[in-house]
């Protein structure tokens, strides 16, 4: 069963902020690599659509990252990208494109303070939304 | 080992557990625990254990007691301000259960020192409040083998886990290195409610009481997170990392590290 809750720290957290800020008004895009329910790393990518509204990844920096990622012993756990204008939720298009079994998080700059969601699509249909959590104690 | 009339009473709500019964309380009373830290989560562990009859429990601190301790030291006291934490708490389970053999340790845990403190122990508890501490315990029990029940506390949120060493994940496999110093802050520069370590501290307890008794579910691969102001528990899934530095496939720590000579050259 897919899990519904992702834990990532706190300065993961930060860099996908930062990075969706750097690249504003286009949309941010990146990969978060983990173990299980565990973010541990994180690979800003770039939107080859340069687009406000969409992002598509560079499909040789993808394949670059995921063999980086298993030569880590990780797994691509999650896939993270902005939304300029809109709320954190998926667009149609990225719920008819949610290929993976991965969460998809999307950080909002739509309001003053950026809003970062996570969402399991599963069968490219049925959005639900997991638990972000930042714990590190 | 037979009980004495007055251990049957002291016992008798354990042994009409068929979980634990007359066998499981005899191996709880041959048991030893070791208790990194004599604080927050130390005192609820050691108290817990203590009544629960554990029949040694070794605890080591080098602070000593402070007024700002007792908001949720729950071992120490006003009778006790001023002297080691770990004598202070030795006094208070030895007055709750005189079965109880406490050996109680005024000193730093180093790299140097770990290994001949523990090895004599079957379970270690973790209730450091330092990264350094925390890294050094886990990298000894991974090397000795040794089950560790490890626990944190933050302002409201508190985490717990439990390492079983060749079956399941470590420290290090959740979390690789230590946060850079002063990312993380201390409960002393960031607070934390004086209730919290009591809950995290008796979870704690009760995955050794399991360990001993070999009953039930432990935190294998699993991190569980309290948060007080919501209240709620989620388990977090974790795997153990082939390639993690200490119990990976190829682990490239074999000698101990102390991390706290970079924490303390930069503060």
């Amino acid at each position: 069963m897919p899990s519904d809750k992702i834990l990532i720290p706190e300065d993961i957290i930060r860099e996908m902020i930062r990075h969706s800020r750097e690249v504003y008004p286009e949309e941010a895009c990146g990969i978060l690599a983990g173990n299980a329910d565990v973010v541990k790393g994180i690979y800003r990518m770039t939107n080859i659509e340069h687009s406000t509204v969409s992002y598509l990844m560079d499909s040789r920096e993808q394949f670059r990252v995921m063999k980086d990622i298993r030569e880590k012993g990780l797994e691509m756990i999650g896939i993270y990208h902005s939304h300029t204008f809109s709320e954190a939720y998926p667009s149609q298009k990225d719920i008819n494109l949610a290929f993976y079994d991965v969460a998809y998080l999307i950080v909002s700059l739509a309001t003053s303070e950026p809003v970062i969601k996570a969402y399991r699509i599963l069968d490219q249909r049925e959005v639900r939304e997991m638990e972000i959590l930042t714990a590190r104690v | 080992m037979e009980f004495t009339e007055e251990q049957i009473q002291r016992y008798s709500r354990h042994i009409i557990l068929s979980e634990v019964g007359g066998k499981g309380q005899k191996k709880l009373l041959s048991a030893k625990v070791f208790i990194v830290g004599a604080g927050g989560l130390g005192c609820p562990v050691g108290y817990y254990l203590t009544a629960a009859g554990v029949g040694t429990i070794g605890i080591i601190d080098n602070d000593t007691v402070e007024l700002s301790n007792l908001q949720r030291q729950i071992a120490h006291s006003i009778h006790t301000l001023g002297i080691p934490k770990v004598e202070s708490a030795k006094r208070t389970f030895e007055a709750l259960n005189p079965d109880v053999r406490i050996v109680a340790i005024k000193d730093r845990i180093t790299k140097e020192n770990i290994i001949d403190l523990i090895k004599d122990y079957d379970i270690v508890v973790d209730g450091s409040d330092n990264f350094p501490t925390r890294y050094l315990v886990n990298d000894a029990c991974v090397m000795l083998g040794k089950p560790l029940v490890s626990g944190a506390i933050l302002r409201f949120e508190g985490q717990v886990t439990t390492i079983l060493p060749g079956e399941g994940h470590c420290y290090r496999c959740l979390f690789e290195e230590p946060p850079p110093p002063g990312l993380v802050p201390s409960c002393q520069e960031a607070g934390v409610l004086g209730v919290l370590p009591g809950v995290v501290g008796a979870l704690q307890a009760t995955e050794v009481l399991k360990l001993i008794l070999g009953k039930g579910e432990v935190l294998k691969n699993e991190l569980l997170i309290y948060n007080a102001l919501n209240t709620s528990f989620r388990k977090i899934k974790v795997k153990r990392n082939p390639h993690c530095p200490v119990c990976g496939d190829n682990p490239t720590i074999k000698e101990l590290i102390d991390y706290s000579e970079g924490y303390c050259a930069i503060r």
